[in-house]
């Protein structure tokens, strides 16, 4: 199995984004094509013992079309680029949705009926004449850390049936596993001071409002969803902070291995965050100063994911 | 366990017109009530379906199914035989039917109703059934080109794309055809098991042939490659009835003939000779049909010692062969014993009346042709009539009832009266049944002979000239002879009573002739190729287009013709799906600007899609619809470089 899948890997590369081509399709009858083969026979048995040229003439026929539907369902995979989409970051242990997005470049016929598929998840799509599907797999994360979905399988069967041609496609795309929120045993807050107090005057968690985006404003104050609507750049303003010393520290538990240290900080930050709370999260290479928000958040959690891998994969 | 049907309504109309479809060849050849189960189990599955209500259970599958073999059972008394395992096919399909729920049982009903096409073949290969058949094989590939698209919506679409693979394939079938060779059967088969079919019977009794003139059905088609012998001259034979039992006349079955009587011995024939083809439909008998004196090179055919074709099997099926008929056969030799003594057999005691008139008039001609005139001007001229209901007469003395009261009848009481008179007088003579005429078409150089045509006449046996041949009716109807039957009959008589829709009945009308006579020539062009493709044929057409045929010749040829079809149509499937190399938001934008191009605004060179659109939002060309086309098209842009972004 694993020199089938070493070949496949070197027929069929990786990619961001793959065009079904001549070289990656497979085509082979289906069950119900070889059934309707052994039909064919007995209709053959039939001609030639009736000596009937008009049922010889049938057998011919569907014969024939079984062939022209070789190029049929060859050709109904043939020319589909299939590319990478979004790819959602979960806890580990949960499912992530992966997007792949199909484009038919043809002006002339679309795809229709294909099923792509993995193991664990498959979806049934037709892709319209010129025209862009973008369809979702499910992948249950099992660890932490970078993680890279299964080769997608797309299949089709379209117009008869009778043949099924398929071919494996490998994106070059990996998706982000947090670790599991764990309850930690006992919270014991070792507070440390001093850090983080620079933003404070601005940080905080009530939303009051937006102003123009000024040179030396932090980044991750700035509201790039307006932005992406064609709005001038602005920041967001909160109130005023009400605590600067809750920091998330790998050294403020007694026990614990470095799995269930990362789960546990991770349970803590996902509060902190859903309370609005500011948070800074101090790990053994990595300091990142106390903040809210959704961008902060992020930052938190790919640090935790990424603990100790190398990070060559990002 | 409780099964619903899940078909999807484009299946559901698929499978339904195509079975009904199927059944129509079959529909003369089935006992009704199995035809009768059929339509009750198509429009059963379309009520459960749009009831959605469950299939019928186990419990009610299996009492069916055994229902329906009893009653094929009682219906046949055995289950070998054509008709009863079509019977079971049929009844199969529509139990299969009733417990159709998903993907799998579609797929088993298909190529069920590729088996009922193909048996619908075996009964006939007429042109319209042929028709009739490929339109149920195209709408079985609709359905399975729907079943796959899988949507609950009925497209023409998917009808056109069967249509258009059974185009694509139909020269790939045709090489296919011409180039497989034709293998002699395997085993023997169960026919057809002998349901009477109308036609000329091998015996003759008064009224057998008369009913044959209520019906226009065609009984073969012959087409000429020089002229047309004159209609009084066309007397196709069929079946020589030489054994007289003093009520029937019937043909003597070739084991009861003697060893010494069943070759004819060197015949030799003379006169100018006709060459024609003729596809006969099944006759389910053995004789052939055929101008005298016929001979024919055809494999299968052979030549009978009382100058008729005839086949060993019975014909089952459409039959074509080539004749070539001389008008005069040159053999003199003396009757055999065994043979005068059959062909002047008469039992001793019937038609005291006739007999005593035979003898008077055998008194004033002593020879066989004077004697034979004689009695043909007797018919000529008292008050015979010629009619196609005739009164019933007493079977013991019938021909004293019919020289001498009743007077009226059809060709066979002539040729019945004319045969046992010549008998009593010790004249060897028989009766000869066939058809006679039929309708020429100008076309194709052919004539159609229907039922209607029907004929029967007699043959007596002269000294030095051989058989001769004598057709009373003529004396008495000439026009029947000269005109067909319809000419002959007076008009309130019972002609076509048995066909009255055939389009035979509105010839008067120009147009709808033509059409009748164009039909007539496919009718005959489609019989002659498909059922006459034979070995021989086979072998014909190849020499003809490969000069020598051998296996590697014929193997190349055959490739060559595949790969010149296959090669264009895997490049043309190809060449539609060539990649473009744009993006699908780029693509989307450079129709955008193809079209403002349309309404005369240019991208300038370098010019950004956001900068084009603010000139197209002030350009009064340019339609509402047109530039929210290029808006959506420059955020696609936008949104894409985004989306395409590393983590």
């Amino acid at each position: 199995m694993a020199r089938y899948d070493q070949w496949l890997k070197r027929r069929l590369p990786a990619a961001a984004s793959v065009v079904l081509q001549n070289r990656r399709l497979f085509i082979f009858p289906s069950r119900s094509g070889g059934l309707f083969l052994a039909v064919l026979a007995l209709l053959l048995l039939l001609a030639i013992n009736y000596q009937s040229n008009l049922v010889y003439g049938l057998v011919f026929w569907l014969f024939t079309v079984f062939i022209v539907a070789v190029h049929f369902t060859h050709a109904n995979l043939m020319g589909l680029r299939v590319s990478a989409g979004p790819i959602e970051s979960v806890y580990a242990g949960q499912l992530a949705r992966c997007t792949l997005t199909l484009d038919c470049s043809s002006r002339l016929r679309g795809h229709t009926a294909l099923k792509c598929s993995w193991p664990e998840s498959s979806c049934w799509v037709s892709v319209p004449v010129q025209g862009r599907v973008s369809i979702t797999l499910e992948r249950r994360v099992i660890a932490r850390g970078w993680y890279q979905p299964p080769r997608v399988k797309v299949e089709s069967w379209y117009p008869l049936g009778l043949l099924r041609c398929w071919s494996f496609i490998e994106l070059d795309w990996n998706g982000l596993g947090w670790p599991k929120p764990e309850q930690p045993p006992v919270t014991t807050h070792v507070a440390s001071a001093g850090h983080g107090a620079r933003w404070h005057q601005q940080g905080g968690d009530d939303l009051t409002g937006f102003r123009d985006y000024r040179e030396g404003d932090p980044l991750h104050r700035v509201s790039w969803r307006s932005f992406a609507r064609q709005q001038p750049l602005q920041v967001r303003q909160f109130s005023t902070p009400q605590s600067d010393d809750t920091w998330l520290s790998w050294d403020q538990f007694e026990t614990g291995t470095q799995e269930q240290r990362l789960s546990w900080l991770c349970w803590l930050a996902v509060r902190r965050d859903a309370s609005g709370q500011a948070y800074g999260l101090r790990l053994p290479n990595v300091v990142i100063q106390p903040g809210t928000g959704d961008r902060h958040r992020m930052r938190v959690l790919r640090e935790l994911a990424l603990f100790g891998e190398v990070e060559a994969l990002s | 366990m409780t099964v619903f049907s899940v078909l999807s309504t484009p299946v559901l109309i698929g499978l339904v017109s195509s079975l009904l479809l199927a059944l129509v060849p079959l529909y003369s050849e089935l006992p009704s009530w199995v035809l009768f189960a059929a339509v009750l189990a198509i429009l059963e599955l379309v009520r459960l379906q749009r009831r959605t209500q469950a299939l019928p259970g186990r419990a009610l599958r299996v009492a069916l199914t055994l229902t329906a073999v009893t009653m094929v059972w009682f219906q046949y008394r055995s289950f070998i035989g054509l008709e009863p395992m079509v019977a079971l096919l049929v009844l199969g399909v529509s139990l299969k039917l009733l417990e159709c729920a998903g993907e799998r049982d579609v797929y088993q009903v298909v190529f069920l109703g590729l088996f009922l096409v193909a048996t619908g073949f075996l009964f006939s290969q007429s042109l319209p059934i042929s028709l009739v058949g490929v339109l149920a094989l195209a709408i079985l590939l609709t359905t399975l080109v729907s079943l796959n698209r899988g949507s609950n919506q009925w497209l023409w679409q998917d009808f056109r794309l069967a249509i258009l693979m059974l185009l694509l394939a139909a020269p790939l079938m045709l090489v296919m055809f011409v180039f497989f060779p034709r293998i002699a059967p395997l085993w023997s088969v169960p026919n057809t098991s002998g349901k009477a079919i109308t036609g000329m019977s091998d015996t003759l009794a008064p009224g057998s042939v008369a009913k044959l003139g209520r019906s226009a059905e065609v009984v073969f088609r012959a087409r000429f490659d020089g002229d047309i012998p004159a209609a009084a001259q066309r007397y196709w034979r069929g079946v020589v009835l030489s054994d007289f039992d003093g009520e029937q006349w019937q043909s003597v079955p070739w084991r009861q003939l003697p060893e010494a009587e069943r070759r004819l011995q060197a015949p030799s024939y003379s006169g100018e000779s006709v060459n024609y083809r003729v596809v006969q439909e099944p006759t389910r008998q053995r004789w052939l049909f055929a101008l005298p004196y016929a001979q024919s090179d055809t494999v299968g055919v052979f030549e009978t010692v009382d100058y008729r074709l005839a086949v060993a099997e019975p014909l089952e099926s459409q039959f074509a062969f080539d004749v070539r008929s001389q008008a005069v056969a040159d053999s003199a030799e003396p009757l055999s014993t065994w043979r005068h003594k059959l062909e002047t057999h008469l039992p001793a005691t019937a038609n005291p009346r006739t007999r005593q008139w035979v003898s008077t008039v055998q008194n004033q001609y002593s020879t066989a042709e004077t004697l034979a005139e004689a009695i043909l001007k007797y018919f000529r001229e008292q008050a015979f009539y010629y009619t196609l209901q005739p009164p019933l007469l007493n079977d013991s003395d019938f021909v004293d009832a019919f020289l001498f009261d009743s007077r009226r009848g059809f060709c066979e009481h002539y040729a019945y009266t004319f045969a046992v008179v010549m008998r009593m007088a010790g004249i060897p003579a028989r009766v000869v049944a066939g058809y006679q005429g039929g309708e020429v078409n100008p076309l194709n150089n052919s004539v159609v002979v229907r039922q209607f045509d029907a004929h029967a006449w007699t043959e007596i046996w002269i000294a030095g000239r051989g058989w001769l041949r004598i057709d009373p009716t003529a004396a008495v109807a000439p026009e029947r002879i000269e005109l067909g039957l319809e000419a002959a009959l007076p008009n309130a008589d019972s002609f076509l009573v048995d066909s009255p829709l055939s389009v035979y009945r509105f010839r008067h009308l120009a147009l709808v002739n033509w059409l009748r006579l164009r039909y007539d020539v496919m009718a005959y062009q489609w019989q002659s190729f498909i059922v006459g493709f034979d070995n021989d044929r086979q072998i014909n057409l190849l020499e003809r287009w490969l000069g020598k045929v051998s296996a590697d010749r014929s193997a190349t040829v055959f490739l060559l013709s595949w790969a010149l079809i296959l090669v264009p149509l895997g490049l043309i499937l190809a060449r539609s799906r060539q990649i473009s190399r744009l993006s699908f938001a780029e693509r989307s934008f450079k129709n955008v600007c193809r079209k403002l191009r349309a309404r005369g605004l240019n991208r300038m060179p370098g010019e950004t899609p956001r900068a084009l659109l603010v000139r197209a939002e002030n350009d009064p060309r340019i339609p509402v619809s047109l530039r929210q086309a290029l808006a959506e098209a420059e955020l696609q842009l936008y949104a894409s470089r985004t989306d395409t972004d590393p983590h």
